[in-house]
């Protein structure tokens, strides 16, 4: 693994050399306390120092809105939409973002492939940064380190200000391929980048926990305060769930049939015909979500299907705190594991 | 954990780009409910197993799961019978044979007909849930002597909702079927069995070393008939149901379907209820 030392001041730069390759998607800043990933226009724009995005890269992939299929109603013929591969760099990325990614190519290719996902996927690079932890983000307890460089091509480690870039893959090195701002420098190890939420316990002891937390009377807590509005689906960078519906043109000749991301905190989202609502409480839907992140896929692949970003947290607008809900179900366990214990 | 790296991009689908498929034959069969015949474009047969269900599409109003009512053959053809219950139901009604609809799959797990061989089967249906069964009927009747007895359960809320008449009484007339029907309410010329389905369970004599049973109904009935089922000393694994979701995509990316960590689209509909017993979310 090959380490360059980067000014700052040259860090636009580089983008503009990334830019040969394909376009570059990085955070800007949007109002006075926001960020947003966005298509590069001027370099000097893109922000370095962020906490998180509002939405998560995952828009990039598996768009907020989608068309799936174009139809014509004068004769019912259908198209499939076609999906260009295009070459793009997304820059500046936190681990927590890149390890979202790695588990939402899971679950969108394992079993079925889905070709607008993969289409988007194949050309993509990705460019990482650390960053320093705020009060929401939790990463470290569910097994992501700030420097986890699992997944990119390039990764940018804030030394004293400027950056110690580290080449690891072949594209990325073909990436800064003929870029002469660059020197090379030992790896440095930066103390002092410390998480100030965390978790009680590992995440490889969270299975046991949520294997004994299904009736847990924390659900009812939380779901006294959840207003059910999906936010926290809505900024989760591993969600996947996506509602279908046809949309036709105001000639009502043609429309489009189109996904969009959906939530299962929503009430509708577990109905089925003749009104059954097999979700029908909040209690339901918000264990459903933690269940998600925490036991169902976990169970199968051995990793949490949360990524510690903390979107879910700070973007809640009844201030529910995800980390929260797992210490509770935590000290919940351990009482009941006391109580055994006295009773015997 | 299935990683980028290992999928190759000829492996991708376009996983929901409908089929058009021309509708045959259709036919309003109660105040509810529409049946159609549908053949597939190049008149390929759709390759389903019983128990599996189609997405069915109109452009412009959307896609809902429906059951496959007829059992595999192979001669292009497929039959679909659906409750007008709403917004999409609603529209199918207006088909008739010449139109064209979409269609996605056959998707998810049906009845494993190779364990079902040389058993007896039960069949309890529950209203609709006659339909997705009634592919499992006709194909133990296409291939009689694969299988033991076959006994149907059928309710209806009354006689006007019965579904398949004419094949009712086709299923009465043989020897080889041992058929009982009840509705919850009966009318001036209903002679026969009045009450809920499991008022005809304690009367079947069946022999626990062979016998399977099939439900599908309302998602209340499941909970009623295995209790009364288990009160025959069946065991769990040789019950099998089949649950509706709402199965938005079909192909195990959209949620909406998942029973706990289950996806009802692809380890469904048809589960044995051993395995689906400890899901709270089941029935």
């Amino acid at each position: 693994m090959e380490c360059f030392s980067l000014l700052r001041t040259d860090v636009p730069a580089l983008i503009d050399h990334l830019g040969a390759f394909g376009e570059v998607v990085a955070p800007h800043a949007k109002g006075d306390v926001s960020y947003s990933f966005e298509t590069v226009g001027d370099s000097s724009l893109v922000v370095l120092d962020y906490n998180r995005t509002l939405l998560p890269l995952k828009k990039e992939f598996l768009p907020p809105v989608e068309k799936l299929v174009s139809f014509s109603l004068n004769d019912l013929t259908s198209t499939p939409v076609e999906i260009p591969i295009e070459p793009k760099v997304y820059f500046a990325i936190h681990s927590y973002e890149m390890q979202s990614i790695l588990r939402l190519d899971h679950s969108m290719l394992s079993g079925n492939v889905e070709s607008n996902y993969l289409k988007r996927r194949t050309k993509s690079r990705f460019v990482g940064i650390s960053f320093t932890p705020d009060e929401f983000h939790f990463s470290e307890s569910v097994g992501i380190a700030i420097e986890d460089m699992e997944g990119f091509d390039l990764f940018l480690n804030e030394v004293d200000g400027d950056y110690q870039l580290y080449v690891l893959t072949e594209n990325g090195r073909l990436l800064i391929h003929g870029f002469n701002k660059l020197k090379t420098a030992e790896p440095e190890i930066v103390e002092g980048r410390e998480f100030k939420t965390k978790i009680r316990y590992h995440y490889n002891r969270l299975p046991r926990v949520f294997q004994y937390a299904y009736h847990s009377d924390v659900w009812a807590e939380v779901a006294s305060r959840c207003v059910s509005c999906g936010a926290c689906n809505l900024t989760c960078p591993t969600c996947f769930c996506f509602d279908v519906n046809d949309e036709v043109t105001i000639t009502a000749e043609d429309g489009k049939r189109q996904r969009s991301w959906d939530s299962c905190m929503l009430s509708t989202f577990a109905e089925v015909a003749g009104g059954e609502n097999f979700r029908e409480n909040t209690i339901n839907r918000t264990r459903h979500r933690l269940y998600r992140k925490f036991k169902y896929i976990t169970d199968e692949e051995g990793l949490p299907w949360c990524v510690g970003c903390g979107r879910c947290t700070a973007f809640c607008p009844a201030g529910i705190s995800l980390p929260e809900i797992v210490n509770d179900l935590i000290h919940e366990d351990e009482q009941a594991q006391l109580h055994q214990r006295v009773s015997v | 954990m299935k990683r980028f790296e290992d999928v190759k991009l000829d492996e991708a689908q376009d996983l929901y780009f409908p089929t058009m498929c021309k509708v045959t034959q259709a036919k309003q069969i109660t105040d509810m409910e529409k049946w159609y015949e549908l053949e597939m474009p190049e008149g390929q047969d759709l390759g389903h197993s019983p128990g599996q269900f189609v997405e069915v599409s109109a452009f412009g109003i959307g896609e809902a799961p429906i059951s496959i009512s007829s059992a595999p053959h192979n001669n292009g053809r497929f039959e679909l019978c659906i409750r007008q219950v709403g917004v999409l139901t609603n529209v199918l009604k207006k088909y008739e044979a010449g139109d064209s609809l979409g269609i996605r799959g056959p998707y998810g797990k049906g009845f494993p007909i190779e364990k079902l061989l040389g058993k007896d089967i039960l069949i309890i249906a529950g209203g609709i849930g006659l339909v997705p069964l009634r592919s499992l009927i006709n194909y133990v009747l296409d291939n009689r002597t694969d299988f033991g007895r076959l006994i149907i359960l059928y309710g209806a809320k009354t006689p006007n909702e019965l579904l398949f008449k004419e094949e009712i009484a086709e299923w009465i007339a043989r020897d080889d079927v041992e058929f009982h029907v009840t509705v919850d309410q009966g009318d001036e010329n209903w002679t026969g069995n009045t009450g809920v389905i499991t008022t005809l369970i304690p009367g079947l004599d069946l022999n626990l070393n062979t016998t399977i049973a099939a439900i599908t109904g309302p998602p209340i009935m499941y909970k009623f008939v295995i209790m009364s089922l288990k009160s025959k000393q069946l065991a769990d694994d040789q019950i099998y149901v089949s649950l509706e979701r709402r199965m938005k995509c079909g192909v195990g990316k959209c949620g909406h379907c998942q029973i706990n960590g289950v996806y009802c689209c692809q380890e469904g509909p048809v589960f044995n209820y051993a395995d689906i017993k400890p899901l709270e979310e089941a029935f």
